[in-house]
């Protein structure tokens, strides 16, 4: 099986787990032995960064609702120095919440009541996005038939040449710099447009479904570039 | 109190009340001055205008004017005048009554207003206060229902892993565990959302967006359904759909939509999902080969736990699915409609509000 494959590749040394809840906590755990060797737990925020700090572990499991302070705060503090991969459990279906959570800094996130094979299939996704080294500004990546090149602002598909505008392709180039990364709305309207005055950004939904009619196989279907509802778009290798 | 005599009642009254003062004073209108004749005249005038207002008040003072100058001023019984003071008195007369009656009128609409604004100033305090009370009712609700909502997530989490922990194990009736935590969780989500649109506290982020971005959404939804049962159309030839909508709650009605439309439509009918558009709507359709609606019903279904006709009281489902949709379409200024499918089975219409873009094409 491949599965089994990519577990042997993600194996991480410490993951830990901030999580109040005892059951969510052991299940969590059951979950992601097989992931780490050492799996440290704490119940609250301040336990949380303490034990982040001496720890430096490979991936941070983070629950929003602590006792002590709020999730996010913790997002925040662990991203001043540490680049490791947050995954955030949280009990609110908002999207305005999961926004702010990536606006934070946060990789990914689940909402309660959560799968835990699903759960634990997006920490290893993370584990290996961590390992592999980021993707160079000149890159050529290639996804299927689909080929970009980042430097020469190039983009085939099946050999042939596609014509993107210098929007479309600023939107493509800033999505498949972090594949496997949702990025928010804002976070996209930042790395494409800066600064620059106006409202031009709010159109960046038609752009991207211009970009997908261009690049995808099926645009009802899109499988390069997936939307997250209300929260971003995540580029799929 | 004011005295008995209101409104029309008011005329009548104070007329005959002057005919017999006049009739009582004309009897010994030689052994009174004329400056004493004034002053009960005055007070006719007064007491007309106290109760039948200005008009009556004005009315009165001129009829006692011609009155007092017929019959009580030398010579008597004629309208002419005899000496210069004595129209000083008359004019006095009618300048006194006139300006009392003005005066008199005037303080009672004053007291009129008061009266009122004093009673406007109760009602709006009273309805401050039920405000304020409702407000506080409603955070509580709020609180209340945030609380319960998380309240319920932590331990249906803990349901569902230790339900696949067993699952992995073999034991297949671990799968229907997790299946209806799944639902539960489903159900209250529902819940909390009816409540909080009623409540008008469900914030939405109308922007725009396009029909094609939300229909790829929506058949993301649905991935595990093989195409066959669920097509959705492209018109790749036309430019992008665009319109002005909550991307999320858009999401929400179609793929409730959807849902209900894979539901009841027999194994081999595909579900056609469709976005098109109508001068200034955004319109999507979802098509079933379902049993339909009875037209009798047809508005009743989107009506808050609806249940079809004879069907088992524990159906499975608390029927909030299409009130919330009709709801959500309505709060973006959409609609959510029925029609039936002509092929057989029912068309559920969304119309969401349209957008013209004219996207700059060369530089950022």
């Amino acid at each position: 099986m491949r599965a089994g494959v990519e577990e042997a590749t993600v194996q991480a040394r410490t993951l830990l787990v901030i999580e109040d809840d005892v059951q969510i906590r052991r299940a969590v755990r059951n979950a992601l032995t097989g992931s780490a060797d050492r799996i440290v737990e704490a119940a609250n925020g301040r336990e949380g960064l303490a034990l982040a700090a001496s720890w430096r572990p490979d991936l941070v499991v983070l629950d929003l609702g602590l006792p002590d302070m709020p999730g996010i705060a913790v997002c925040r503090e662990i991203r001043t120095w540490g680049k490791m991969p947050l995954v955030v459990l949280t009990a609110r279906h908002a999207e305005d919440e999961k926004v702010a959570l990536l606006d934070a800094g946060a990789d990914d996130y689940v909402t309660k009541p959560f799968s835990i094979r699903e759960f634990a299939a997006r920490v290893r996704a993370q584990l290996r996005r961590a390992r592999s080294s980021s993707i160079p500004p000149d890159a050529v990546v290639t996804v299927g038939d689909l080929m970009i090149d980042l430097a020469a602002r190039r983009v085939g598909r099946a050999g042939e040449s596609v014509h993107l505008t210098p929007i479309e392709f600023e939107i493509l180039r800033v999505l498949a710099s972090q594949p496997g990364r949702t990025l928010t709305h804002r976070q996209i309207f930042d790395a494409v447009w800066g600064n620059a005055a106006g409202n031009a950004h709010q159109y960046l939904r038609v752009h991207i479904t211009n970009l997908r009619r261009k690049i995808e196989q099926n645009p009802v279907t899109p499988r390069l570039i997936v939307t997250e509802p209300g929260v971003g778009y995540r580029f799929e290798r | 109190m004011r005295i008995g005599i209101r409104g029309t009642m008011a005329w009548p009254f104070w007329v005959a009340t002057l005919i017999v003062l006049t009739l009582v004073m004309h009897g010994v209108r030689g052994e009174i001055e004329e400056a004493h004749v004034v002053i009960p005249y005055l007070l006719v005038v007064l007491g007309g205008s106290s109760t039948g207002g200005r008009a009556l008040g004005f009315t009165l003072a001129v009829l006692s004017f011609l009155l007092i100058d017929y019959y009580f001023q030398v010579p008597f019984d004629t309208l002419s005048v005899g000496k210069p003071l004595d129209w000083v008195v008359l004019l006095a007369f009618l300048a006194t009554a006139a300006v009392a009656t003005q005066l008199l009128t005037r303080a009672q609409d004053e007291a009129r207003e008061a009266e009122r604004r004093a009673r406007e100033v109760k009602e709006l305090s009273e309805v401050a206060e039920h405000a304020e009370a409702l407000r506080a009712a409603n955070h509580l609700k709020d609180m209340l229902l945030a609380s319960v909502s998380h309240d319920l997530r932590t331990p249906l989490t803990t349901i569902k892993a230790l339900a696949q922990d067993v699952a992995a194990g073999g034991d297949a009736r671990a799968r229907i565990i997790e299946e209806q935590a799944d639902r539960l969780s489903h159900m209250v989500a529902n819940l909390l959302d009816l409540s909080r649109i009623r409540a008008g506290a469900l914030p939405l982020r109308l922007e725009i967006n396009t029909a094609e971005d939300l229909l790829g959404a929506v058949s993301a939804q649905f991935a595990a359904v093989p195409t066959a049962r669920l097509k959705a159309a492209l018109h790749l030839d036309q430019p992008a759909l665009v319109g002005v909508f909550d991307f999320v709650q858009s999401l929400r009605i179609l793929t409730n939509l959807v849902e209900n439309a894979l539901r009841v439509s027999p194994p081999g009918a595909a579900v056609e999902l469709d976005a098109t558009r109508n001068g200034a709507e955004l319109v999507f359709t979802v098509r079933d080969r379902g049993p339909g609606v009875p037209a009798a019903e047809v508005e009743r279904i989107f009506e808050a736990f609806y249940r079809p006709e004879g069907s088992p009281p524990d159906a499975g489902r608390a029927g909030l699915g299409l009130a919330i949709s009709r709801n959500l379409a309505e709060l973006q200024g959409g609609t959510l409609t029925h029609a039936p499918n002509a092929d057989g089975g029912s068309v559920f219409t969304l119309r969401l509000p349209l957008a013209e873009v004219e996207l700059p094409t060369s530089s950022l």
